[in-house]
Formats: structure tokens, C-alpha cells, sequence
């Protein structure tokens, strides 16, 4: 039997395809405005990716910020959830998760079955989050695929004293009017969101193996960051940034 | 249910109640904490009235308190600042925590207030001293309405107040045991309108009307569902979308202690003692606010009974952001519950003020870990 799980976030929709316990295909897109639509379209596009049809899918989760919107599916369930089903789903030994997503992170802790035994995620401040990042990155004029590569070759990193997303913005600001070199102020950054992101996982008591999740898994800046902030190493999945998707698939084959 | 929509109408229509209210003859005595002895100030002629933040947002307060005291109080100072709360005739303000008696400071000196009173109360409840010395607070409480208002308050008169609360809390714990036995039967959210409207309106009336719902429920049939049951911990919790949260994940709140649910009501003044013996008594004996201190695992052993006794699967926190007192005993109280292998959640939030999205997330998620 063939399970999807449709994973609406704020700035990317995801859909996964589960079939007897094997990952089938996953795809990415921008969410835009319209979240029904960008559902409708990635799960259309998964399927024809796999060759598949709506009929041949026996059960859909969906999840993410939009989850509410995608009215095909069978159950709308927290990306807290998916991303703990999808991180055990893809490495059964995980017993910690950090998802960095668009606009929110979170720290999860994981029993032996996968089941969430614990979280903690930021509040309404968006520092700590992929959008943070978005925001320096516009100020630093890097692009933000490039952020981790540069923030790697960084001698002294700065110091972002700042918590709040508007101020640590002036700050980078103020730096760049100083001149401080690029991928100090960047490595700053991370070390900023990382210390951010340390608290949550410090509030639950993180145990590892660690996996860290959502679309910022992909910049390795930060993921040195967060391993510093940890102190352990974080386990990044091919499949970090559909990791939610994952397992709102794996959530939809136990409904 | 018709009388349930009285109690939604006193709050949500505060101007209303107020004008029925001031056609008994009564003052309005305002006041922001559930030590406040409503009791004494029922016995002088006045109404007690419970105050709650309105919702409007932060522009006067912001020059007498920041940003790091909690809603609650921050937004009675707004209203009071913007004219909101012209219409009482005073306000009684207990000695709870810091921001309540700068609360208390500021409106005292700003401002027309009429009839005013700082409560002293003993910090500590559970020394014989502190019995003796809660009651002196009451006398002088009683002696300055009196002084102010020019009448005297009998123990006949007392004593007619004091049961007359006593069936409001009757009638109230009668609903709730209902509500928490036969989850779904009440909605939340009608549950919680119950209790603060009971807070707000004329109390013969809330008293007639909480008698009328209790009676009915007794033929209401029942259709229990499972459902994930919870408990919730806190300070004031004025948060309608809250209980409609947590019924829309599955579950249900089936207790709490909270200043504005069981704390408020839980128990009776004692009617045969000497009134204000007894009120002290049970001003000192009610679940405990974390402003108060009666031993050292009081509060924690109260909630870890009140989950056995409703079967709660779990407890959620409802924080006030910046409740100093509260987010001191959280790690206490997680502790407990954690050796007793009850789950439980911190949820922090502003009164009355949500991010729905992140909101939702995490209630729909604890209730699925229950």
C-alpha cells in the first residue's frame, strides 16, 4: 500500500510517497499564498514523478503551518509529529530532533518507537529560524544557499548580541558599516540562531543521536553552529528538508 | 442553554452588566485577585466585581509599568488609564505579587479612585500566627469600608454575603464536577463563561442562574467519548480559544488551578464559625497562589491530586509571560509530575493575545503525546 504525507510550510511545500515501509519519491516547491493549490500541485507532482495516481494512494497526512487547508487529505496532523515519525522513519536510532524550518524551530525528543516523548519550540520571535537567516542574508547581499559556505572560511566570528530578528538586523548593519569581514559577521549569525536554538533543546533535555531537520539542515554553517552549541554531532538526512512530509507519510500508514 | 448566555453576555457586554448592577443600588468595588474578600465587600452594600484585562492594546500603562510585567496587570492599568474603568466606585487590591502591588501604587496615585484598600496579607498561611493575623487584615478591611461607606457591617449581614457565595461556589463546583466527569457534555469555553461571569454580574442573580443550570443537568442524558483529559496549571486564564484548542485536538479540560477557575471556587466558608474567623480560615486554606507559601510541596501535592481525582492524562501549563511567582514554580512542579509520570506542557502566553498558528501546533501535539 502507497501512503503520501503533503507538508505545507511557510515557504515550502513538501510531499512524500511511503510504500511498505520504503521511501518512494519526494518533491519541493514554493508554498506562495495559496496553500490548497501548492498541495494540490506538489502531491500531482510527486505522483507523476512515481508514476502514479490519486487513486493508487491509500491514506494522506498532511502537516506543516497550511496543514488545515489541504482538504483532500485524510487527517491534518502537527509537523511536531512528522518530523519525529519521519526522523525515525529514516534513522530508527534518532532520539533527538532540531528542525530549523522557514519560520519557526523546534527541539524534539524522540522514544525508542519514534513516538514524541517531549518538545519545545521558539515563540513568536523569529530569530533562530530560516527566516532570520533570509533577513541577513538580503542585509549581507549573500545569497542564502551560499551562507554556510561562507561562514566556514570565517577567522573571528562576530558577535550578535541581538535576539530579536529587527535588531540583530541593525546590528549586522552596523557591522558592515564597520567593516567587518562578510564571513565573520555570517558565522556570527549562525552562532546567534544556533545559541537561540540551544535553549529549546536545552529546555527538553536533548539526548542524542541527534538529527537535525527542515530546510536550514542544508546550510553547513549553521550545522556547525548547532554542533558547537550541542556539543555532538548532528545527523543531516538526503531527505532534511522533506523530513516532515516524510513522516506525515509514514503517520497516514497507521491511520 | 439560555442561562449559560447570561454569563457569556456579563463579560462580553461589560457596560450592560454594570448598568443592571448599579440598579440594585450597589457601589462597585473592583478587584484584580481571587484573595480579594468579596464576602466583606458584598456585606458593606457593594458589588465585588472581578477585573479582567479588556484586550485593548498597551499605550498608557506603558509609562508606569514595562514590558516585562505580565498582561494582566498591564492591561487593568490600561483600562484604568483610558477611562475603561470610570464606573467603579473602588477597588480592593491583596498584597500578592510584585506587579500586583505596583498595580495597586500607580492606581492609587493617578487618577480619581474613591473607596481604596491595600490587603496586607501574611505571606506565609499555614502558621497559627498567620490565622490571627489574616483575620486582623479583614477587620480592618471591614473597619475601612465601614469608615468609608458610613454604615456598619453586621455579622448578620456577613453572614447572609457569605452564604450567598457559598451557593455560588456550590452551584458552581456541582457544574463542574459534571463538566469534568462527562467531558464534551459542557463546552469549555461555556464552562470557563460560567465561572467569570459568576465573577462579574450580580451575585443573586448569578446564584439563581448557576442553581438553574445545576438542576438541569441532572436529566441531561449522557454521551460520553474518550477523550485525552487535562488539567490545567496556572495564574488567570482569560483565553476562550484555549479550551476550543484543546476540545478541536481531542481532549478535554476536566480540572484546574487556576486563580480564575477552581482556586476562585473550590470550597466553602465555614457558616456556623464567627464570619471573619471563617473567612480567614478559608482565604488560608484554598488551593495557593505561588505569591503565597503554605509548605513546601503544597502546591505540587494539590495538583498531582487533582489529576488522580479527575483520571487527567496530563497537565498543561498555562503561563502568563513575565508571571514572576508562576515561572518560579514551574520547575517544581514539572519535577513532581515527571517522578509521578504525568506528562505535562508549559504553554507561555499573553492574556487574551495568540499566535494561532504556533498555538494550535502545540496544544494539537501535547495532546496527541497523552
Amino acid at each position: 500500500m502507497i501512503f503520501a504525507g503533503i507538508d505545507i510550510g511557510s515557504n515550502t511545500a513538501k510531499a512524500a510517497l511511503i510504500k511498505d515501509g520504503t521511501l518512494m519519491g519526494t518533491r519541493v516547491m514554493l508554498t506562495g499564498y495559496h496553500h490548497l493549490k501548492a498541495g494540490t500541485r506538489v502531491f500531482g507532482d510527486v505522483l507523476v514523478q512515481a508514476g502514479l495516481s490519486r487513486s493508487d494512494v491509500s491514506a494522506i497526512v498532511s502537516t506543516g503551518y497550511g496543514r488545515a487547508s489541504i482538504d483532500f487529505a485524510d487527517k491534518a496532523m502537527t509537523e511536531i509529529l512528522c518530523h519525529g515519525a519521519g526522523a525515525h522513519f529514516l534513522n530508527p536510532d534518532i532520539r533527538g530532533v532540531i528542525d530549523v524550518g522557514g519560520q519557526d524551530s523546534k527541539a524534539i525528543a524522540l522514544d525508542d518507537r519514534g513516538q514524541v516523548d517531549n518538545f519545545a519550540m521558539n515563540d513568536k520571535c523569529a530569530a533562530g529560524t530560516g527566516r532570520f537567516l533570509e533577513v541577513m542574508a538580503n542585509a549581507l547581499e549573500v545569497s542564502l544557499d551560499r551562507m554556510g559556505e561562507v561562514s566556514l572560511t570565517a577567522d573571528k566570528p562576530s558577535k550578535i548580541s541581538s535576539i530579536c530578528t529587527v535588531f540583530a538586523e541593525s546590528e549586522v548593519i552596523s557591522m558592515i558599516a564597520r567593516q567587518e569581514k562578510r564571513e565573520n559577521i555570517i558565522a556570527g549569525i549562525h552562532a546567534a540562531a544556533a545559541a537561540r536554538v540551544g535553549i529549546l533543546a536545552a529546555k527538553i533535555r536533548i539526548q542524542g543521536p541527534v538529527m537535525m531537520t527542515g530546510g536550514v539542515a542544508k546550510n553547513k554553517g549553521m550545522k556547525a553552529a548547532l554542533e558547537t552549541q550541542l556539543n555532538q554531532p548532528l545527523i543531516i538526512s538526503p531527505h532534511c528538508q522533506e523530513t516532515g512530509a516524510i513522516g506525515a507519510a509514514v503517520l497516514a500508514s497507521r491511520l | 442553554m439560555k442561562e449559560i448566555a447570561r454569563f457569556h453576555e456579563a463579560s462580553d457586554r461589560l457596560s450592560d452588566t454594570v448598568a443592571r448592577i448599579r440598579r440594585t443600588g450597589r457601589k462597585i468595588i473592583g478587584y484584580p485577585c481571587s484573595y480579594a474578600p468579596e464576602e466583606l465587600i458584598h456585606a458593606a452594600g457593594c458589588h465585588p466585581l472581578r477585573l479582567f484585562a479588556s484586550g485593548h492594546g498597551i499605550v498608557q500603562a506603558e509609562n508606569h509599568l514595562q514590558s516585562y510585567c505580565c498582561s494582566v496587570v498591564r492591561g487593568i492599568l490600561e483600562d484604568r488609564l483610558a477611562g475603561r474603568l470610570d464606573f467603579l466606585d473602588g477597588a480592593v487590591f491583596p498584597h500578592t505579587c510584585d506587579s500586583m502591588q505596583r498595580l495597586s501604587d500607580i492606581w492609587r496615585m493617578n487618577g480619581r479612585h474613591g473607596f481604596f484598600a491595600d490587603l496586607a496579607l501574611p505571606a506565609k498561611l499555614n502558621t497559627p500566627s498567620s490565622a490571627a493575623y489574616m483575620e486582623s487584615v479583614l477587620a480592618r478591611c471591614k473597619s475601612d469600608l465601614e469608615t468609608a461607606l458610613k454604615i456598619s457591617i453586621t455579622d448578620d449581614d456577613l453572614a447572609a454575603s457569605i452564604a450567598l457565595f457559598n451557593q455560588i461556589r456550590t452551584h458552581l463546583s456541582v457544574i463542574h464536577d459534571f463538566y469534568s466527569r462527562h467531558p464534551g457534555q459542557i463546552r469549555g469555553s461555556d464552562m470557563n463563561a460560567l465561572v467569570k461571569g459568576a465573577m462579574i454580574m450580580d451575585r443573586n442573580e448569578a446564584a439563581a442562574l448557576l442553581a438553574d443550570v445545576a438542576a438541569s443537568l441532572r436529566h441531561m442524558p449522557v454521551t460520553d467519548t474518550p477523550v485525552k483529559r487535562v488539567v490545567l496549571a496556572g495564574s488567570v486564564c482569560d483565553t476562550p480559544d484555549l479550551s476550543d484548542a484543546i476540545e478541536a485536538a481531542g481532549g478535554a479540560v476536566v480540572g484546574d488551578d487556576l486563580c480564575t477557575g477552581q482556586r476562585w471556587f473550590d470550597g466553602r466558608v465555614d457558616e456556623v464559625l464567627p464570619p471573619l474567623t471563617a473567612l480567614a480560615d478559608r482565604y488560608r486554606e484554598r488551593a495557593i497562589c505561588p505569591a503565597k507559601h503554605a509548605g513546601l510541596t503544597t502546591r505540587a501535592d494539590h495538583l498531582i491530586s487533582l489529576v488522580n481525582h479527575t483520571r487527567a492524562h496530563g497537565v498543561l501549563f498555562v503561563m502568563l509571560k513575565f508571571c514572576d511567582p508562576h515561572a518560579f514554580d514551574y520547575p517544581y512542579l514539572k519535577k513532581c509530575l515527571d517522578e509521578k509520570g504525568i506528562k505535562s506542557m508549559a504553554l507561555e502566553m499573553d492574556d487574551g493575545h495568540q499566535n494561532q498558528g504556533q498555538f494550535s501546533t502545540r496544544i494539537e501535539t501535547f495532546i496527541h503525546m497523552l
